[in-house]
């Protein structure tokens, strides 16, 4: 009678330590892996889509119509470049402009020429909205709705 | 600084004596003593731009590259849910027509089909009625009013008196001693404009610089010249009712500019304004 419950105690104590060991060791692990990454949803595409019935039946395309599409390519490029450069070079203009006026500005007067090339602090940050394709409609009134969010929210 | 002043102010008093040296005596005006005369009267400028509220057209090339990139991005797409929808009633029809209505469903079960639906969505669509992109004023050529063009940037000019000509300008203002050409720029527009106009203004330093000799009848040796400095600012408010116009006023774009500035004037303006 008096062995016994010392048996008990002993054993309980032992498999309680074995217990909470395995548990640390398990929650040791479940930390030292590296935390999962987040999914960026638009690089996804989502399995459905990958299904057969959904690819486009269209006829081949044409020979004049390749030829049409690698000639408005290459025109398509000529045509950038030469904005680009216009573009290039209305910068350049507008830069010698103004150095040329500081110049001046110097020559008059020293004070003037520091107050001119500080910094001003009040230009950005600037916002402005774009332009559209309409101009807003006088004495429009937009329709009434909620606009709920649904977009998941990951947490690592 | 002050080691060459007596070197500077030498050859100052010589080069007087020969008309047109006016870099010689910009520095000997710097940098001797604090009374000597300024040739040059200093004037600050402002270009008032009223930026584009509306899209510029696409050119030619542009409409043709944006019609071929529909195109591509058609033939390399799938079938969303909407068309495979579309698809499958097209084909329950059909087979209804061939085999002579014998469905359970009966005729009388009323389906919305996904053709419907694309119809309700055109027919809402053209209930509604965008403002149009040319304005009245853009038709009758109202030069003062700020709805013109509104794909293009406007700027402000103003029918100015200098010395005995009445001549179209930016807004100008003769600087006064204590204040930066800037707060002058925006002088110049409180007094065209009144003062609950808000505008931005880009930066402090000037944007261009027009530099004029007086006529010769004026010209006196304290007084050769002048030197406007043109700064630009964006108009933030978008109406200009408030506005006390006392002067001649126009808005105009770029273009329209060779019509009223005079051609030495305009070739420096044209400096410092992109073209769109």
């Amino acid at each position: 009678m008096r062995v016994q419950p010392k048996k008990k105690k002993k054993v309980d104590i032992k498999r309680e330590q074995a217990q909470k060991d395995r548990m640390k060791k398990k929650i040791r692990k479940l930390e030292k892996a590296a935390p999962e990454m987040i999914p960026i949803e638009d690089f996804i595409t989502p399995s459905k889509y990958s299904e057969s019935n959904r690819v486009r039946s269209l006829p081949p395309l044409s020979f004049e119509e390749t030829e049409r599409r690698v000639l408005l390519m290459k025109k398509w490029s000529l045509y950038k470049q030469k904005q680009d450069e216009a573009e290039k070079k209305a910068i350049q203009t507008l830069v010698a402009a103004q150095q040329e006026a500081l110049k001046e500005l110097r020559l008059e007067s020293e004070e003037l020429y520091q107050a001119a090339i500080k910094r001003d602090e009040g230009l950005f940050p600037f916002e402005r909205d774009g332009p559209n394709y309409t101009p807003p409609l006088p004495g429009y009134d937009p329709p009434e709705g909620k606009c709920i969010d649904i977009t998941k929210v990951y947490t690592q | 600084m002050e080691a060459p002043i007596a070197g500077h102010c030498g050859p100052r008093g010589s080069a007087m004596a020969a008309p047109g040296q006016r870099a010689a005596a910009g520095w000997g005006r710097r940098l001797c003593t604090a009374a000597a005369p300024r040739p040059w009267r200093l004037f600050g400028a402002l270009c008032l731009l009223r930026l584009p509220r509306i899209t510029q057209p696409l050119r030619r090339e542009e409409e043709e590259m944006a019609a071929l990139m529909g195109q591509i991005e058609l033939e390399k797409s799938r079938y969303s849910d909407h068309e495979i929808r579309k698809l499958e009633e097209e084909e329950q029809l059909k087979r209804r027509k061939e085999s002579m209505y014998d469905d359970d469903e009966g005729p009388g079960k009323t389906v919305i089909m996904a053709q419907d639906l694309e119809d309700k969505w055109e027919q809402k669509l053209l209930q509604f009625k965008a403002a149009s992109r040319i304005t009245d004023a853009d038709k009758n050529n109202i030069r003062t009013s700020l709805n013109r063009k509104l794909d293009s940037n406007l700027m402000l000019l103003v029918k100015q008196k200098i010395g005995n000509q009445e001549l179209w300008l930016l807004p100008q203002a003769e600087w006064q001693a204590g204040e930066t050409l800037r707060s002058t720029a925006e002088r110049a527009m409180a007094i065209f404009l009144g003062d609950h106009i808000q505008a931005k203004f880009l930066g402090n330093a000037p944007y261009g610089l027009y530099k004029y000799k007086f006529p010769r009848s004026i010209r006196t040796e304290d007084n050769m010249g002048a030197k406007v400095f043109f700064f630009k600012a964006f108009l933030q408010s978008n109406d200009l009712s408030q506005a006390e116009l006392k002067e001649d006023y126009l808005w105009v774009t770029k273009d329209e500019l060779g019509g009223y500035l005079k051609s030495e004037y305009l070739k420096k303006v044209n400096q410092f304004l992109l073209d769109l």
